[in-house]
């Protein structure tokens, strides 16, 4: 079991720290062209964390800066700003000075954390100033609770409420890849912060265990193991003391767990009635409902945002191609032909479908729903396959083994240069990036 | 903020064939395996001759099951490598069938692209890992 305690958002003001200026009641859509623009950063300052109280053995003041200012950069909407040292609290004069040097060096916001420690617990308040008004606006200001050992989570939620108060949306920073990591013949389930950071198994079953999916309410994971013999559907819930759930485990293949939008349901690939086939399990009732009927391979299921189409990969014309059709099997069409294309998935917001490519290895490419479009995602070095998104619809793990071993790697659509996710020994594959963390 | 209350544990689909473990087979000499060309299930003709003598083996020896397993190279990806893998070791099955073994005597298995003879990355490894094993049991 992984720990995921509860952090708690604070909206109330409370003491030790004296208030801030009241907010004034205008928005920050002074930002959002600048956001909106796509290439254009926003330039913010975070400087080291200020301490308000107890002693920082750990350097956490330094630490939460660090997280949160790589988490900025990583969402592709900052630029961060260098800075070194703290702002003090309660000097007014102080920080004034310091957002009027950081306004200078170009920045347009700057974050003013605050942080106290007492034994274990840790309480932090972020204010975020927008430094492009005169008197250094303050746009907003949240407090944030844990423990020490959750600091780098309290970072990542102060990057997501900075990246909502710009866009409109949470930033994902608070969120688990999980992936599957092995040599070849042991393969277990494996979960980490989105950045790599706090990676630990899930599953310990020294079988093979494949495909793993998060369920939309980032509780629990559907896979494929052959931890009874057979490759069999089952569900693990990663941070809570439950035991293994099967969800499917007929003759044949039990594969490709592919969530439905409202978690109700699960799209997935059996043979049991002859071939490979789409089906769509009613997890709490067992029902099974089955989409394909054809004599060739059907897989790799993914539901558009709306839970009314599904696209999957079919052989029934050749090789493998991506396909379309409603939740009920009917109006099929084909999205891509030539070459051969697996590993479709629906991006979160509906308008894109990525999928994996045998070109070079593999590539990811993505195509409109309506078949327009279909344009390279990665050029190399070495593969790219197995693309999760984020769910932000702007990024997308995968698995590549550019650098040799196959690992996680993860990037935003507009071709900036991916970042490793991890980084230890065996191959990571089959990434899943879970929703927002509740 | 007060722990969450798990989710009622749903009733999960019981299918009713029990299925001999994997494990109890083996591999024995007098059956061969079977090649496929990449992305294809189809039976290669020079492939036939070693299902006719397969399919013999199995007439010769009522009281022994099979496990028929079906594997990939690694140029796919996982989940559709497991579809192509069953198909492949499902043509295998079709053809003993077609030559008189019943298939209640058959079992098949997908590791897809998991469980390779060969980990070198060439046609000639490549090659060898798209294949059907045979394995047996006695009833």
């Amino acid at each position: 079991m992984l720990p995921l305690l509860a952090l708690v958002l604070v909206l109330a003001w409370l003491a030790p720290w004296s208030p801030p200026p009241a907010p004034r009641a205008q928005g920050v859509e002074v930002f959002l062209n600048v956001t909106g623009g796509g290439t254009k950063k926003l330039n913010i300052a975070i400087p080291e964390f200020a301490l308000l109280g107890g002693t920082d053995s750990q350097g956490t003041a330094k630490l939460l800066a660090s997280v949160a200012g790589k988490d900025l950069t990583f969402s592709g909407l900052f630029s961060v700003v260098a800075a070194t040292g703290s702002i003090p609290p309660n000097d007014a004069a102080a920080l004034k000075e310091a957002w009027a040097a950081f306004a200078a060096a170009g920045a347009h916001a700057g974050v003013h954390g605050l942080l106290a420690l007492r034994g274990e617990q840790l309480e932090v308040e972020m204010r975020l100033y927008d430094l492009t008004s005169p008197e250094h606006r303050l746009i907003a200001a949240r407090k944030f609770r844990g423990t020490l050992a959750q600091a780098r989570r309290v970072a990542h939620r102060i990057a997501d409420e900075i990246v909502l108060q710009f866009t409109g949306e949470p930033g994902v920073a608070d969120t688990k890849i999980a992936y599957v990591l092995g040599p070849r013949g042991a393969k277990e389930l494996y979960v980490a912060d989105y950045d790599g950071a706090g990676a630990a198994p899930v599953t310990r079953n020294g079988s093979i265990n494949l495909s793993p999916v998060w369920s939309p309410d980032a509780r629990s994971l559907a896979f494929t193991s052959f931890v009874q013999g057979y490759p069999d559907l089952y569900r693990v819930f990663p941070f809570e003391r439950r035991p293994l759930q099967t969800l499917a485990a007929f003759a044949g293949i039990n594969s490709a767990p592919a969530w439905s939008p409202d978690g109700r349901s699960l799209a997935m690939t059996l043979s049991k009635d002859g071939n490979p086939e789409i089906y769509v399990l009613n997890v709490a009732t067992g029902a099974l409902r089955r989409l394909t009927r054809h004599a060739g391979i059907d897989t790799d299921p993914t539901w558009s945002p709306t839970g009314r189409q599904i696209a999957f990969v079919s052989d029934r014309t050749g090789a493998p191609h991506v396909f379309v059709m409603d939740t009920d099997g009917a109006n099929v069409r084909q999205l891509t032909a030539g070459g051969f294309q697996t590993q479709a998935r629906w991006s979160p917001k509906g308008d894109t479908i990525v999928y994996t490519q045998r070109q070079a290895g593999h590539q990811l490419w993505a195509v409109n729903p309506d078949g327009s479009s279909p344009r390279q995602l990665t050029f190399g070095p070495g593969s790219a396959q197995s693309a999760s998104w984020a769910p932000d619809g702007r990024h997308l793990a995968f698995q590549s083994n550019r650098l040799g071993r196959s690992q996680i790697f993860a990037m935003l659509l507009d071709g900036t240069p991916p970042t490793q996710v991890t980084s230890g020994g065996g191959e990571a594959t089959s990434p899943s990036w879970s929703p927002r963390l509740p | 903020m007060a722990a969450p209350t798990p989710a009622p544990t749903p009733a999960a689909p019981r299918p009713t064939p029990a299925r001999p473990s994997p494990k109890e087979f083996v591999a024995i000499a007098d059956l061969k395996d079977i090649y496929f060309d990449f992305d294809k299930y189809d039976i290669r003709p020079g492939d036939a001759k070693t299902l006719d003598a397969n399919a013999a083996w199995f007439k010769s020896h009522a009281d022994y099951l099979a496990l028929i397993e079906g594997h990939a190279d690694e140029r796919g990806t996982n989940e559709y490598n497991l579809a192509l893998g069953e198909r492949r070791a499902k043509s295998a099955m079709n053809y003993l069938v077609s030559q008189g073994v019943q298939a209640s005597r058959i079992t098949i298995i997908s590791y897809g692209e998991e469980r390779p003879q060969c980990t070198e990355k060439n046609e000639g490894c490549w090659s060898k890992n798209r294949r059907a094993h045979f394995l047996v049991k006695p009833r």
